[in-house]
């Protein structure tokens, strides 16, 4: 026991905060920084509807504003929404898993570290005025040289490749995970729909994030070396970025949507005691939404021009992908109305995910039908509509999950009466503040708009826009100010608290370093709920750090494997990608000689200190 | 005149070259002479400077003063200071008379940035803007 605790544990003070690779600390950290971002892209908002509260605000002028909601859409797309489903996949895979540690450890660190390189690209330069001014999505030739001066549109574009580049190693290691590191007895059949949920996101984050990269560097490219991708005088074509953003930006609303349905389907399986309804159905469901996220993204560009079969085909996959979802809808119900359901806060918040998200579903088909989307689109219709799939179908999930896995993460309770308070303003507020937007939308409203003038009667609908956000906000300080102080003052938890299911609260709460001391052994989806007492593995070192590798479809023990230790290195090498990222902004060499260093910095990091094996398929070759 | 405080802000914390405030922030009279230190805010500022060459092109200037043709300003832009290439905008040329003080503070600015704008790039910013008015033409969209 104790020798476990000193082969996991990390060095005391700074070095160990800077070398760690315990994945349940990187995600922690994922979580504060997301939630500081969180904050302040949401006072950036409320600045927003304070400006637009009455007719002729005089809080902003249209140049503030352009950097407000730019700046705030960035943060929330980017910099909160993707980021935090890898940070609780990053956390809660391996506790789900019976795991000690995600499959390449230092990898998660240099993907946080990365993911802080893109928070600072894009807010350090804001702090000194320099803010990217065009949008969450940066549309050529307004981003190109000849309409956006300066390096704003760089930065933006910067951040995005940072950010990408994060994404990706969380994807990566979270796929390599699930597929390798099953405990014996979890078959894919027998997999937990969380590690589904998270297994697809991953696999969509690797095949779509690859476009947005592609699109930047094309950006940037034809702003730094005067490349001609997206000037039509040259032969570029400027519909190509918006293909290309939106190969992307589609599949990414379900990469931050596919795993809030698994927070949702965990809670609603633990709290309505019972497996859930439609495992299978549930499965397939959802792979078959990441087959369709792919064939969709024209939706977002019906009002370019495109050919009319080509809308008219859009607009049909794009309904076509309620369907899978209203299955969704239909087995979570059928879980709680089957089970025994107990609405603690945690089952609050699907309550408030399933009503608000199904006004955003619908309000979805309404616009991906070509012909009324040309009438909505860039009004506040579309405002009301992606916020109601964004905040109701992402966010309350995700502070569902909060509130559900908390306990796990601290070993305390948080405040049910505090948790219902936060629940009634959040989703209170949100509903009132953002209900009367379809309305403005409706009424002609465009979205983007600095100011607008009494004439346009949109003032009563615009206060209580504002009234309602506001009431939102302060919902979401009282469940931060609830985790906060409930981190000290909450009940104990001990390990499993709500009765879950699955395997994470077989744990003690907080987990130590090494997770398990025994390798669990599984025998279906709902295993907590299968045996009174866990059956385990025994035979991994505990005088070595190492984890278990399995095989893909069986999860068959296949060997042993040594786990990476805490190194520097994992840092070194993000602070040398930043330097290359930051600098190519200003000159096209420092692709060139930022490499080195990267190189330098990779070639140590997996410098090997072991030897050569000397059986098995990796033996060196002639012994 | 609400701009003005935002507009305080920002020349004190951003930087020079990038802040971008779109109210005329500076007093709308011609230079008072070669020292006028408002020279500095618009040849040193990327906004100002690339709203010069938008106005460059929606003025006609090109068609005498092409990139890379005989009337290139890109070495009057080095040779002269901006109030100088203010006064020649205003006085050495008909047009000049209708095109308001700040616009002609842009444009003067433009051509002071030209010797500091690499060809290549220089070209790359035309292309983009050759959707744009070409003095009292304009061709339409581009297809
Ligand atoms: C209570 C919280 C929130 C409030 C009050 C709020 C308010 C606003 C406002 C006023 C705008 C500008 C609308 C316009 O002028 O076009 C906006 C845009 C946007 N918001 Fe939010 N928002 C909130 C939360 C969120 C969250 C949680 C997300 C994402 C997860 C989000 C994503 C966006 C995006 C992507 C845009 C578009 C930016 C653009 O036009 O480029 N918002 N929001
Ligand atoms: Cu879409």
């Amino acid at each position: 026991m104790s020798r476990l605790d000193e082969t996991w544990a990390d060095r005391p003070g700074w070095w160990g905060f800077l070398t760690t690779v315990d994945h349940k600390r990187i995600a922690a950290r994922y979580i504060v920084t997301v939630v500081a971002m969180l904050f302040l892209a949401g006072m950036l908002a409320l600045d927003m509807r304070l400006q637009l509260s009455a007719a002729n605000g005089t809080r902003m002028g249209p140049q503030l504003y352009d950097e407000s909601f730019s700046l705030h859409g960035s943060t929330m797309l980017f910099l909160v929404s993707v980021p935090v489903m890898e940070a609780m996949g990053i956390w809660l895979v391996p506790l789900m898993l019976g795991a000690r540690n995600l499959a390449f450890p230092r990898l998660t660190a240099f993907s946080y570290w990365l993911y802080l390189g893109g928070v600072l690209m894009l807010w350090v330069p804001h702090a000194l005025g320099i803010t990217p001014d065009l949008g969450w999505f940066e549309y050529p030739p307004l981003s190109g040289p000849g309409y956006a001066p300066g390096h704003r549109a760089d930065i933006w574009a910067q951040m995005i490749t940072f950010t990408e580049v994060a994404a990706l190693s969380a994807s990566v290691n979270i796929a390599a995970t699930i597929l390798k590191m099953r405990p014996p007895g979890m078959t894919l059949a027998r997999m937990p729909f969380f590690l589904w949920a998270m297994l697809i996101a991953s696999l969509m984050t690797i095949f779509a994030l690859p476009a947005v990269m592609l699109v930047t560097s094309m950006l940037i490219a034809d702003r730094l070396v005067s490349t001609q991708f997206f000037t039509p005088a040259g032969g570029g074509d400027v519909l190509l970025f918006q293909h290309l953003f939106w190969f992307f930006g589609h599949p990414e609303v379900y990469i931050i949507f596919v795993p809030a349905v698994g927070f949702v389907s965990a809670i609603v399986e633990a709290f309505s005691r019972r497996p859930l309804f439609g495992h299978i159905a549930m499965v397939l469901s959802l792979l078959s939404i990441s087959v369709l996220a792919f064939g969709l993204w024209v939706h977002h560009m019906f009002a370019v021009g495109l050919p009319r079969l080509g809308n008219d085909f859009y607009t049909a996959a794009s309904m076509v992908i309620a369907l899978p979802a209203g299955i969704q809808i239909f087995c979570w119900i059928a879980t709680i109305g089957s089970g025994r359901p107990r609405f603690a806060t945690p089952m609050l918040w699907v309550v408030g995910f399933i009503a608000t998200f199904v006004i955003g579903g619908l309000s979805g088909v309404m616009v991906a039908s070509a012909p009324l989307d040309l009438q909505l689109t860039d009004t506040y219709f579309v405002v009301a509509h992606f916020h109601y799939v964004l905040v109701g179908g992402a966010m309350f999930p995700l502070f569902g999950a909060f509130c559900y896995w908390y306990p796990k993460a601290t070993g305390r309770m948080m405040s049910e009466r505090w948790g219902i308070i936060a629940f009634v303003l959040i989703v209170g507020g949100f509903n009132l503040g953002f209900f009367p937007m379809h309305i403005l939308g409706l009424e002609g409203m465009p979205r983007r708009v600095y100011t607008y003038g009494p004439e346009m009667g949109w003032d009563g609908l615009n206060l209580l826009a504002t009234i309602g956000s506001t009431v939102s906000v302060l919902g979401g300080l009282v469940l931060v100010a609830n985790a906060l102080l409930s981190y000290w003052r909450g009940a104990p938890a001990g390990a499993d608290p709500w009765g879950g299911p699955t395997l994470e609260w077989a744990a003690p709460s907080p987990p130590p370093p090494y997770n398990f001391e025994h390798t669990p052994v599984v025998t279906g989806v709902a295993p907590l709920w299968e045996h009174d007492d866990l059956p385990v593995m025994t035979g991994l070192k505990d005088d070595a750090r190492e984890v278990l590798v399995t095989s893909v479809l069986d999860a068959i023990p296949l060997y042993r494997q040594h786990s990476p230790a805490p190194s520097i290195w994992p840092l070194l090498c993000a602070l040398a990608v930043s330097a290359m990222f930051v600098g190519s902004i200003f000159t096209a060499w420092a692709i060139l000689w930022g490499m080195v260093p990267i190189a330098v910095g990779l070639i140590l990091w997996f410098w090997p200190v072991r030897g050569r094996a000397t059986s098995g398929p990796l033996r060196a070759r002639g012994q | 005149m609400y701009f003005s405080p935002a507009a305080l802000l920002l020349a004190l914390t951003a930087c020079e070259k990038e802040a971008r405030v779109i109210a005329a922030d500076q007093p709308q009279t011609s230079p008072r002479g070669p020292q006028d230190p408002r020279a500095a805010a618009y040849e040193n500022n990327a906004y100002q400077v690339s709203q010069g060459g938008r106005y460059f092109s929606w003025y006609g200037c090109g068609r005498c003063h092409a990139s890379g043709s005989r009337g290139d300003l890109a070495s009057a832009g080095a040779r002269r200071d901006l109030p100088h290439l203010y006064a020649s905008i205003a006085h050495g040329h008909t047009s000049g008379a209708r095109i308001p003080p700040e616009q002609i503070w842009q444009l003067a600015g433009y051509i002071r940035s030209l010797p500091r704008i690499d060809p290549a790039r220089r070209k790359r910013q035309d292309r983009d803007l050759r959707g744009e008015p070409q003095g009292p033409t304009w061709t339409g969209a581009l297809r």
